[in-house]
């Protein structure tokens, strides 16, 4: 053997040994078994970007309880009456079909992070090497003296999570008498969508303002002011809401009487309305809780905004509403899909053996409709802070709309087409 | 010439070999591979995804300006004016506010219209 050849043989060795380690990390990547619990934004979003990431190769099982994904933001404008709730509801199976995304239709009953198992129920238990657990919130009906029963018995709604109730909601709105009075109640922040309350109240006046025009909606707000785009929402009532929208903050709601359709409050006096839509506080989804993922006051989940693995149990990866947020981080299905990525480029780079991304990033945008075509906004980008170990918003960007607009309203539903593509499509 | 040829298929044999006992999973496997850096930048752009559609394609008709017929210079040129402030907008003046340039580029980079 010559020198050349000997150096040419010593690289093909090195090349195949190059090739055998990187075999092995994608091997892992390739064999991991990751299951995403829970198909909101953030789950879905998830289980999609696992795959994008990986360039396929990640084996992903999405378990999620219902046939289809019904749109929070946008909901509004259903129990306001301008759309319906076919126009904001999207398939789950593009993610199976063009993704290769295992669907298992089912809830989780429990998860065992010691064996790393989930048990569905249906009673079949399945193994995980990583899990993403989405669960979105979960609402305290104790938190509300009487609240429990009156929304089983559908006399209160809470519509919080899209679905029915936000059919029914707009039923009782529509069948409201003449001159009645819509309530509805705000609990202390921090809750999913912080300007989602206010947002309804503007779609339920505006429907009062052209069918039942002596209508009244009250706000009764657990918080000190309006949580969310404050200014734009106050100039909104006074300005096309006039006589319509009260708004009293400081208003804690602790009981409801369902017989009489009153609010029972802290300090002021009893509110009776005619149609209630009570939100209770809230807390990260049940699944999480009862899994001991909650360690921030037994509510929400802390995480490693890194890679959003839980700081309680290993190879948990939380996302979305159920988490305990940086510092001026919504609760917001936007910022559920963008958790989403950082959680889905952090696993494909675990798994592959590499150093996850020290400088992810997020942005949140935030559209409100005030009345069925205008809108108004609040935006913000979030970069993470090595030294404090969270995401900060950057000094001097982000912000609020001028004024409402109809060019936002455009903006809106494409906003609100292009996430849906984004996380489902 | 002649004496390069016959090299390249002895050093060859190793690596048929390897290839024999890995099986043919490896190569499939080797075309899909990246580098963390790819994913760092892929999951950058991604940020852009919530409005402007997954890799860029946004849903057409869907309300939102497209930014796919967009070449990469084009792109980093009108988020640079975002930035600054020379381009009006709604949102994007806000968002493009809280991005390094270097961000901005490879966002644009990665988004871009390739050539």
């Amino acid at each position: 053997m010559d020198r050349r050849h000997f150096i040419g043989q010593s690289a093909a060795a090195v090349g195949l040994l190059a090739g055998l380690s990187s075999q092995t990390k994608a091997a892992n990547l390739q064999k991991a078994e990751i299951l995403v619990i829970g198909g909101g934004y953030g789950g879905a979003t998830a289980a999609k970007y696992l795959r994008l990431f990986s360039k396929n190769t990640a084996r992903v099982t999405l378990i999620e309880p219902n046939t289809s994904f019904i749109s929070c933001p946008m909901s509004n404008l259903v129990i306001g009456g301008s759309r319906n709730l076919a126009e904001i509801t999207s398939p789950y199976d593009t993610l199976s079909k063009r993704h290769g995304i295992k669907i298992i239709q089912d809830s989780v009953s429990s998860i065992d992070p010691d064996k790393k198992t989930v048990t569905l129920a249906s009673g079949k238990t399945l193994r995980y090497d990583k899990a993403v657990v989405s669960p979105g919130v979960s609402l305290n009906f104790k938190s509300v003296e009487g609240l429990a029963q009156a929304n089983k018995d559908g006399i209160t709604l809470q519509a919080w999570k899209a679905g029915p109730e936000t059919v029914a909601l707009h039923k009782q709105i529509a069948a409201m008498r003449e001159g009645g009075t819509f309530a509805i109640t705000i609990p202390e922040a921090p809750y999913r969508c912080p300007p989602g309350p206010y947002e309804r109240a503007c779609q339920v006046a505006n429907y009062l303002k052209q069918h039942n025009p002596k209508g009244k909606v009250i706000i009764l707000d657990a918080n000190q002011d309006v949580t969310s785009k404050g200014a734009l929402f106050k100039k909104v009532w006074a300005e096309q809401y006039a006589g319509i929208i009260e708004y009293r903050p400081k208003s804690n709601v602790v009981g409801v009487d369902a017989k009489t359709k009153t609010l029972k409050l802290e300090v002021e006096d009893d509110v009776k309305a005619d149609v209630l839509n009570v939100l209770p506080q809230m807390a990260a989804g049940e699944i999480a809780i009862k899994s001991g993922l909650a360690n921030s006051n037994g509510r929400w989940v802390n995480v490693n905004f890194l890679n959003f693995e839980s700081t309680a149990r290993k190879d948990i990866h939380v996302l979305g509403d159920a988490i305990q947020i940086a510092p001026l981080m919504p609760k917001s299905g936007h910022m559920a899909n963008q958790h989403a990525k950082v959680a889905a480029a952090a696993i494909v780079a675990e798994l592959s053996g590499w150093e996850v991304n020290p400088a992810p990033v997020l942005t949140n945008t935030c559209y409100s409709f005030v009345n069925d075509r205008e809108v108004v906004h609040v935006a913000s980008v979030h970069q993470y802070n090595a030294a404090e170990k969270t995401f900060k918003t950057v000094p001097g960007s982000g912000g609020l709309s001028p004024a409402p607009s109809t060019l936002e309203g455009v903006y809106a539903w494409g906003w609100a087409h292009n996430i849906w593509a984004d996380s489902l499509g | 010439m002649t004496e390069t040829i016959p090299m390249r298929v002895k050093y060859l044999k190793p690596i048929l070999l390897a290839s024999t006992l890995i099986g043919l999973s490896q190569w499939s496997g080797l075309s899909l591979a990246q580098t963390a850096d790819q994913l760092y930048k892929r999951g950058l752009a991604a940020t852009c995804a919530n409005c402007h559609g997954t890799d860029g394609k946004g849903v057409v008709d869907g309300g939102m300006p497209l930014i796919n017929n967009l070449t990469s210079q084009e792109m980093l040129a009108k988020l640079k004016a975002y930035k600054s402030g020379a381009l009006e907008g709604t949102i994007m003046p806000q968002l493009a506010k809280g991005y390094t340039d270097e961000q901005l580029t490879t966002i644009a980079n990665q988004l871009g219209k390739k050539q």
